[in-house]
């Protein structure tokens, strides 16, 4: 067994520390108390090929693998995570894109998005659908020329600024209730798409995040993606999106920990740095244990990915095991900051609110241990 | 045009550096490229995009030294040169200098850059001796560069403002970092950066004995390392004004003694 990084993964990993730690972090308090979504750092990301980096070459991605798409998360997130969310949710809809979309939907929107000329969006849940995802009442109709689709998205990252949703929607219901769900491509002018105005969020605030109504939204035959009920199929795909959410959480927590260490060797009291006393070396030690374990989970699962084999249960370990980690190790950042980690001159404020929004999106924690505990639970453990 | 860019791996700054017992402890550090010597990478790559040059780099250094050639092909340089030897392991800037000249006997360039200093040493020396022993124009602490009429125009931040002067080629200028922000190599860059050309050169490659080279390291050598003294506290005069300005003048008078 070998804990080794090759030359190119440790190449992009510092490729993106450099840039997180040039041109993100030393704006990333700015953005956040300004509710500022800083699109021109975005651009910049586009052009070092962050924005679709596991995009094949064909379609103007970077054609690498999840391990190093994880690295750059990472790091991308140490210096904002809102950023990094960002990052994700394109990556997210390049995915589904790269997998489920025909030539065609290849064309006209997989190569916008991998090289990040335009970001996409996500958009799955409902006011009265989350967890829930089958409750949902976004309907699809056929016509005569395609689809129409009538309903309400809501908690849509990137809506503002994307160019193209990927929308899902109820395609035909039986006798029992039960649904029948697939995907569609939403091109931004559709008329009848309605975006709504930027929630206010207790963190992450630099990410941009609406509600999407669509109001009797004509689409044309070729708008769907992935098939009739492809929807099943695509919630597959979705698991690697929780990768990107488990790297996110290990680069808030990272940079959380730095700043308790630093906090902690120079604030003094009782006569000495509290670094000397041993309940903040018991903090620091669960904080870095906790991001150490939650690192190596994230790598495997997209290390199992990159192999071809199954990660669908390693994926939600990672998310679900990460984001509870980020929001003990910036609680505890807050901590050992005291007072001051209570007020927004100090980053450990803005960590800790942006951590809370991990064991919430992208699955709720509670959703990714029924998929980790039925998963066991049918195979069996052995 | 044709720009060759001398460079160096030095351990990152950003990090704490740690000394025992008058030797530097290497072990957990990273290494980086010298950032005075990626702002050289950045402005060859400014003026190969302006006129057309071959930019190449060349690096004395261990396995480990690859690294840093790579960070430069991936910024965009077109191919590098790995001097590597186990004699040239803790170089001094005079023996760096006899390598380097050597490298370039018979090479045809337009000019050579190097970092004004590396931040690792700080003796801002190898690009000097280099240029004495290659018999080439030299000018130091460039803060900018450009091409016009077969001449290189330099700008050189002097004691006393920005010099500009105008270079023949070839020359060897050595490079600030205030010259530029160099830029954060592209993913396509890192990819690209693989399949450039990197050649390996040994000390037998260059005509040089292992002796040659230790002979050249002693004329200066590094005895060893300490962390500058702990800075003592500073006095904090507290006070209303009239009591901080007549404290303060007592201070500066009696004990100071500097009034
Ligand atoms: C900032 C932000 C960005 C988001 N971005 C997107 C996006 O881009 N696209 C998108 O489609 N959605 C997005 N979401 C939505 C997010 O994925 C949902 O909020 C999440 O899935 C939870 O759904 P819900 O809010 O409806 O909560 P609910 O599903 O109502 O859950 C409420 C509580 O009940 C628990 N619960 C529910 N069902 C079960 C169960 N079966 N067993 C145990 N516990 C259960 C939940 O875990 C939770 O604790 C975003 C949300 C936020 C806040």
């Amino acid at each position: 067994m070998q804990f080794l990084l090759s030359e190119d993964q440790k190449m992009i990993r510092d490729m993106a520390r450099e840039f997180a730690s040039d041109k993100i972090a030393p704006f990333a308090m700015s953005w956040d108390q300004n509710h500022e979504f800083p699109m021109e750092t975005i651009r910049q990301m586009a052009e070092l090929g962050l924005l679709g980096m596991t995009v094949s070459e064909e379609f103007e991605g970077a054609g690498l693998d999840t391990v190093s798409y994880a690295l750059a998360v990472m790091e991308i997130a140490k210096g904002c995570s809102s950023v990094a969310v960002t990052m994700c949710v394109n990556h997210l809809v390049c995915s589904i894109l790269q997998d489920y979309g025909s030539q065609q939907q290849k064309d006209r929107y997989l190569k916008d998005l991998a090289s990040g000329r335009e970001i996409g969006s996500f958009c799955l849940t409902e006011p009265q659908a989350g967890s829930d995802a089958q409750n949902q009442k976004t309907r699809a109709t056929r016509t005569a020329t395609g689809w129409v689709l009538q309903g309400k998205k809501a908690w849509i990252t990137n809506g503002t600024y994307a160019s193209v949703f990927v929308v899902t929607a109820v395609t035909s219901e039986d006798a029992s209730g039960k649904k029948e769900i697939s995907a569609f491509l939403v091109p931004r002018n559709a008329k009848g798409l309605i975006l709504g105005k930027p929630e206010h969020k207790m963190g992450q605030c630099a990410s941009n995040t609406i509600e999407v109504t669509l109001e009797g939204v004509e689409l044309s035959e070729d708008a769907i993606i992935g098939g009739e009920n492809g929807f099943k199929v695509m919630m597959n795909g979705l698991n690697s999106g929780r990768v990107g959410i488990a790297s996110l959480c290990c680069g808030i927590a990272a940079s959380a920990i730095r700043e308790a260490v630093n906090y902690a060797n120079e604030r003094v009291a009782f006569g000495a740095p509290i670094a000397n006393l041993q309940a903040i070396q018991f903090k620091i030690a669960d904080m870095v244990t906790g991001l150490e374990a939650s690192e190596l989970l994230t790598l495997k699962a997209a290390w199992l990915k990159d192999s071809g084999k199954s990660y669908v249960e390693s994926a939600s370990m990672a998310k679900v095991f990460a984001s509870e980690m980020v929001n003990r190790v910036t609680a505890e950042a807050v901590q050992i900051h005291g007072g001051n980690g209570y007020v927004r001159e100090y980053l450990v404020e803005k960590l800790y609110r942006d951590a809370r929004i991990t064991t919430i999106y992208e699955g709720t924690s509670e959703i990714q241990r029924l998929v980790i505990g039925r998963g066991v639970l049918k195979k069996g453990f052995l | 045009m044709k720009i060759y860019v001398c460079c160096k791996q030095v351990p990152d700054v950003a990090m704490t550096i740690q000394i025992k017992d008058g030797k530097f402890i290497s072990e957990g550090m990273n290494y980086v490229l010298n950032a005075y010597d990626a702002s050289c990478v950045e402005e060859a790559l400014v003026l190969k995009e302006k006129y057309g040059a071959e930019v190449t780099l060349v690096l004395i250094g261990d396995e480990a030294g690859k690294e840093a050639l790579r960070k430069g092909l991936a910024m965009g340089a077109d191919n590098a040169f790995h001097i590597s030897d186990p004699a040239l392991n803790n170089l001094g800037s005079q023996a760096a200098a006899k390598v380097l000249q050597a490298f370039f006997k018979g090479r045809d360039f337009d000019f050579i850059l190097t970092g004004k200093q590396a931040q690792d040493s700080d003796m801002g020396l190898a690009g000097g001796i280099l240029s004495g022993l290659l018999n080439l124009p030299y000018v130091t602490n460039a803060v900018g560069l450009d091409v016009q009429d077969k001449m290189i125009v330099v700008k050189r931040q002097g004691d006393e403002g920005v010099e500009v002067l105008h270079m023949p080629m070839p020359s060897l200028i050595t490079c600030s970092n205030d010259m530029n922000d160099p830029r954060i190599p592209s993913l396509k860059g890192i990819m690209a950066s693989k399949k450039k050309p990197m050649e390996q050169v040994s000390l037998t490659d260059l005509g040089l004995s292992a002796d040659e080279v230790l002979k050249e390291s002693q004329k200066s050598s590094l005895k060893s390392f300490g962390l500058p003294p702990a800075r003592k506290a500073g006095a904090k005069i507290e006070g209303d004004a009239q009591t901080l300005v007549a404290t303060l003048m007592e201070k500066l008078t009696k004990e100071a003694k500097v009034l």
